[in-house]
């Protein structure tokens, strides 16, 4: 408690002068509130904690770093007011973006007029981390556009016993639905029948019309990536409907509460990140920590944000000091982190490539006879060019 | 009578030219140059924070007169602001993406479709008044937004269109200095337009038309033309205000036009006050600063960290009490508090005494 | 078979929702546009008071009644009554800006994460199979019930009732109701503490039914157009208005694209504003023809 603020402090200190600056200024603009922060705001929390638990230790290279937290609830108009605040006033050498995508377009902008490394850590990766990289956006969240779709329908194929028709739900939202397009296309691929594709507006009170079109048209396997609430609102209703086959979906933050609470076999999560009850001792340090800083967020879904204080340390570490923006850039774009157990493989990122090199996926689901989350498949990659 | 007292309360028109010139005193004379010349140094003396704060109220003001003029003058209440602002943007985005149009063709558009939607938003209102016209501006403005976001996604610009700087006569409109001018130059000729018109024939058509349908009707104004005129002209505007968004931000995205946004907009004219240009200019930087001004007074407290997960909620929640409290205390707004604070001083050592018995 | 028990729990959905707009509208002649927010905060008020009452979910279910109940009044008595008398967009307004006021401090209090109330009251949504082929589950069968119960009740209640007579004639003509002895500001009270009654059953039997979080909001603007298209003063018509809009949404989700499902209600809202305004019960008011 006292550390924080002691850094609050020093936050305040180093905002309000904006010359000499005895630390490491890392800018992050977020949606720590407003309809999405419950994708963003545990994963801000775990940074947080992660580079207060840093800072606490020495620092890096013997320096602080100061974390300047500022929220733009996912409106773009304040995102851009953010990053002209981070890059003019507060002079950070690195740049976070953890919010929603339609803040994308003004924080690279910004970004880019700055020339400082951006970082993406929670949102959806945008594609000029794929080779060939923008040299300036990396990007550290677990889930990727096409890959995903890939690596789910790779794990139909293999799972699934006979013909597979393959129903898809997507929310009403750009991303979701492309992904699901996406899948739509690539399903003859794998010789999956595609049953249909629901597309589901947000603020929906009643979803079983949507899980009724699913069923009527006859799908064995259904696969959903969206927002939480769309992908599971979805399997209840399907679930309500008497349906009762495989449903394969996005493991986001809330996944591992959430096949403990519905409990069904049937219910697959496909996810980058490892679910904590495999206990692993990263986390087990990662439980510790957040029970410390008393957080308001339960430990399961400090992945994210954990993953992004190791990438950013390394980063870092690597530029030296003094550091500015230019050697943290070329810092990251020779940066392999071991990521302990988090994820299946390291972050590796290189000159072209600023997504990783390897894009591993595991699948969980929950066990009525172990009363238990278990590994359905585990960890298998995709390269990625 | 030539020699005007600096500061005066009362009516000095002699002649007919006298009649057209918008500021009478010298005292008003004075301090619009000062505050012209402020308005011009400014962004000379602060930061790129303070002039991107700048460049926002007047984006907001365009918009804000525009709805001033249609609610606040006109009488028409519209819900749908936000979709006309979307349709300004989209229309830059859309024009910039297949044709890759230029800033001068592309803005003159924006305000033609501006002016089109404004005649179908418009058209309920010759049937309807009140709240049944604002709750058809707000389902149009639902519609609008959705063929937006079809739009966004028939495309596959699932992050939004990125538009680049607008050019003008060569030169790449990107640095805040630059814009703070363009949007000042922007916001005063929409202020211009908007003086201009209500002074004009159209301007008294649209006050009788809020005081009284019928007697305007009476008095042989042509309502139904006078209503559409009121919402093409508002909504071109808008749209321009829409475009003008698109191309500072540089980007277009269906998320930006919530009903927040029309509710923003409305809470503008009100806090300002309804029935007073000033109003709409006051209204627009309350509104747009009133997050900032919130966000550093939480960064302010001791454990700001702590609070920054919150700010957003404090916000909504600050938004919402001010406007309540400007309704319920003062439907003026801060043009009205403005006048009291005038009339205090220029009655001073006289003071505002209501009479004994009537409160 | 499946697609008429959807189009009957959404049917019962918006009605239930509907019928809160309609009773401030009809008695106070203003438009209530917090009703989303209302319903989404007393919702919220059922979590509270569900970890009070750890064991007794009922009492807890019973408590948040109460608890909106209150909180109807209450709106009423702080804001609204200052309200009466001026213009209507201003008391609209104001509903509006208590709506985004209510939005701030549901997420201060409560964090924007979605929440299952039916966990902490230790319920499970049981379905059961239905004669013909549908399933529907438990608190679906609920809310329709519940639906029927309201409006019956409130039916009975306007008709028969004292204070529903009084809240009749405030509605018809509040200056002759008030010359008569009716007091104005204690009807005005009850139904605003009736419609957040409606309002958070609604709200809580949704929540029950499929998870708690933010966008009840949206919802609640979505009922709107239900009671719009069955006439605003008339709670037969929000009925009929909510069946037909019900009716709409699933069709189209079915049959033509799910997408559409949004705009649905206010395409049916504009084409009733064209024909006619006043809906399908309402009273005539006064409007141009042009």
């Amino acid at each position: 408690m006292r550390m924080k603020i002691a850094v609050a402090a020093m936050a305040v200190a180093i905002a309000g002068s904006a010359s000499a600056q005895d630390a490491y200024v890392v800018g992050i603009t977020s949606a720590l509130t407003g309809p999405p922060a419950s994708t963003y705001a545990p994963a801000m929390e775990a940074l947080r904690i992660y580079i207060d638990r840093v800072n606490t230790n020495g620092g890096i290279n013997g320096k602080k770093v100061n974390l300047v937290l500022l929220d733009d609830s996912a409106e773009p108009s304040k995102a851009a007011a953010n990053m002209k605040r981070l890059t003019t006033q507060d002079e950070a050498i690195l740049l976070i973006n953890a919010s929603l995508s339609s803040t994308y377009a003004p924080t690279i902008g910004e970004a880019k007029r700055a020339s400082i490394p951006l970082l993406f850590a929670g949102g959806v990766c945008p594609n000029e981390v794929y080779p060939p990289a923008d040299p300036l956006q990396f990007c550290t969240t677990a889930y990727a556009a096409t890959f995903d779709s890939r690596g789910a329908l790779t794990f139909v194929k293999e799972t699934a016993k006979g013909e597979v028709t393959l129903g898809l739900a997507a929310m009403a939202i750009p991303l979701s639905r492309g992904e699901m397009e996406f899948a739509q296309k690539i399903a003859p691929e794998f010789g999956f029948k595609v049953a249909g594709l629901e597309v589901i507006p947000p603020p929906t009170p009643d979803y079983t019309p949507f899980a009724t079109k699913l069923k009527d048209a006859g799908a064995n396997w259904v696969f959903s990536w969206a927002p939480w609430v769309t992908q599971v609102r979805t399997f209840e209703a399907l679930r309500r409907l008497d349906w009762k086959n495989d449903y394969l979906t996005w493991a986001h933050l809330e996944a591992e509460g959430e096949l403990q609470r519905l409990k069904d076999q049937k219910l697959f999560v496909i996810g980058a990140n490892s679910l904590y009850q495999d206990n692993l001792p990263i986390h087990q340090e990662i439980r510790e920590a957040v029970k410390k800083a008393g957080a308001k967020y339960p430990a399961e879904q400090m992945s994210e944000g954990w993953i992004a204080g190791m990438v950013i340390e390394a980063a870092l570490k690597g530029a030296g000091w003094p550091a500015t923006p230019a050697k943290v850039q070329e810092s990251m774009q020779a940066l392999k982190v071991d990521l302990k157990g988090l994820r299946g493989g390291p972050i590796e990122w290189t000159k072209d490539n600023h997504f990783r090199t390897k894009q591993f996926y595991r699948v969980y689901r929950w066990d009525d006879a172990k009363k238990a989350i278990v590994v359905a498949k585990d960890w298998y990659s995709f390269d990625v060019k | 009578m030539s020699r005007v007292p600096p500061r005066t309360s009362g009516y000095f028109r002699t002649g007919y030219g006298q009649d057209f010139r918008l500021i009478e005193t010298r005292w008003r004379r004075v301090s619009a140059a000062l505050f012209s010349l402020a308005l011009l140094v400014f962004p000379f003396l602060v930061g790129g924070y303070y002039l991107d704060l700048a460049n926002q109220v007047f984006l907001a003001s365009i918009g804000a007169l525009s709805l001033m003029l249609l609610t606040g003058y006109a009488g028409q209440i519209s819900l749908g602001h936000a979709g006309l602002l979307a349709a300004g943007a989209f229309t830059v985005g859309i024009l910039f993406k297949e044709w890759n149009a230029p800033f001068w063709i592309a803005l003159p558009a924006a305000a033609f479709v501006g002016a089109m939607l404004g005649v179908v938003f418009g058209l309920p209102s010759l049937r309807l008044r009140g709240l049944y016209l604002a709750i058809s501006t707000l389902a149009l403005h639902f519609v609008v937004v959705y063929v937006g976001g079809e739009y966004q996604t028939e495309r596959g610009d699932y992050t939004g269109i990125i538009i680049d700087a607008p050019s003008l006569f060569g030169y790449s409109i990107v640095s805040p200095r630059l814009w703070y001018f363009v949007l000042l130059f922007f916001a005063a000729a929409a202020l211009f337009i908007c003086i201009n018109l209500l002074r004009s024939r159209t301007g008294r058509a649209w006050r009788a038309l809020r005081s009284n349908e019928t007697v305007a009707a009476a008095l042989g104004i042509g309502v139904a033309w006078n209503k559409l005129l009121a919402f093409v002209i508002s909504s071109a505007m808008t749209a321009v205000a829409g475009a003008l968004f698109a191309y500072y931000r540089g980007f277009v995205s269906v998320e930006a036009f919530s009903l927040f946004l029309t509710i923003q907009y409305v809470a503008m004219i009100i806090i300002g006050g309804m029935g007073y240009l000033l109003g709409a200019v006051l209204g627009a930087v309350f509104v747009t600063l009133l997050p900032y001004a919130i966000e550093a007074i939480m960064s302010a407290l001791p454990g700001a960290q702590a609070y920054a997960g919150i700010i957003f909620a404090v916000n909504y929640a600050a938004f919402g009490l001010v406007m309540i409290l400007f309704l319920v205390f003062e439907p003026l707004g801060l043009v009205g508090i403005w006048h009291r604070l005038q009339n205090y001083f220029q009655q001073w050592p006289f003071k505002n005494r209501p009479l004994a018995g009537s409160k | 078979m499946q697609l008429a028990i959807n189009i009957i729990v959404l049917a019962a959905i918006y009605a239930l929702i509907a019928c809160g707009y309609v009773m401030i509208y009809r008695v106070s002649r203003v438009l209530n546009l917090a009703h989303g927010e209302l319903m989404m905060f007393c919702s919220y008020l059922l979590l509270t008071t569900a970890s009070m009452f750890g064991g007794h979910p009922v009492v807890a279910i019973v408590a948040a009644l109460v608890l909106s109940l209150l909180v109807g009044a209450f709106v009423y008595v702080f804001l609204m009554r200052r309200m009466t008398g001026e213009m209507v967009l201003a008391a609209v307004l104001t509903t509006i800006a208590l709506g985004v006021l209510i939005r701030g401090i549901a997420i201060l209090f409560w964090s924007a994460q979605q929440q299952y109330p039916i966990t902490r009251l230790g319920f499970s949504n049981m379905t059961f199979a239905l004669p013909g082929g549908g399933r529907i589950s438990l608190f679906a069968a609920l809310l329709i019930a519940t639906t029927a119960l309201v409006y019956g009740a409130l039916f009975l209640f306007l008709r028969f009732g004292r204070w529903g007579i009084r809240m009749r004639a405030a509605g018809q003509n509040p200056l002759l109701a008030a010359q008569r002895g009716v007091s104005l500001h204690a009807v005005y009270a009850l139904t605003w503490s009736l419609a957040t009654l409606t309002g958070a059953l609604a709200g809580i039997l949704i929540s029950l039914d499929s998870g708690l979080d933010a966008t009840m909001v949206t919802i609640g603007l979505k009922a709107f157009p239900a009671a719009l298209v069955g006439g605003l003063d008339s709670l037969a018509g929000a009925l009929l208005g909510a069946l037909i809009i019900a009716f709409a949404e699933v069709m189209m989700i079915h049959y033509v694209d799910p997408l559409l499902s949004d705009v649905v209600p206010f395409l049916v809202l504009i084409a009733m504003l064209v024909v006619r305004p006043w809906g399908l019960f309402g009273t005539k008011e006064e409007l141009d023809r042009v």
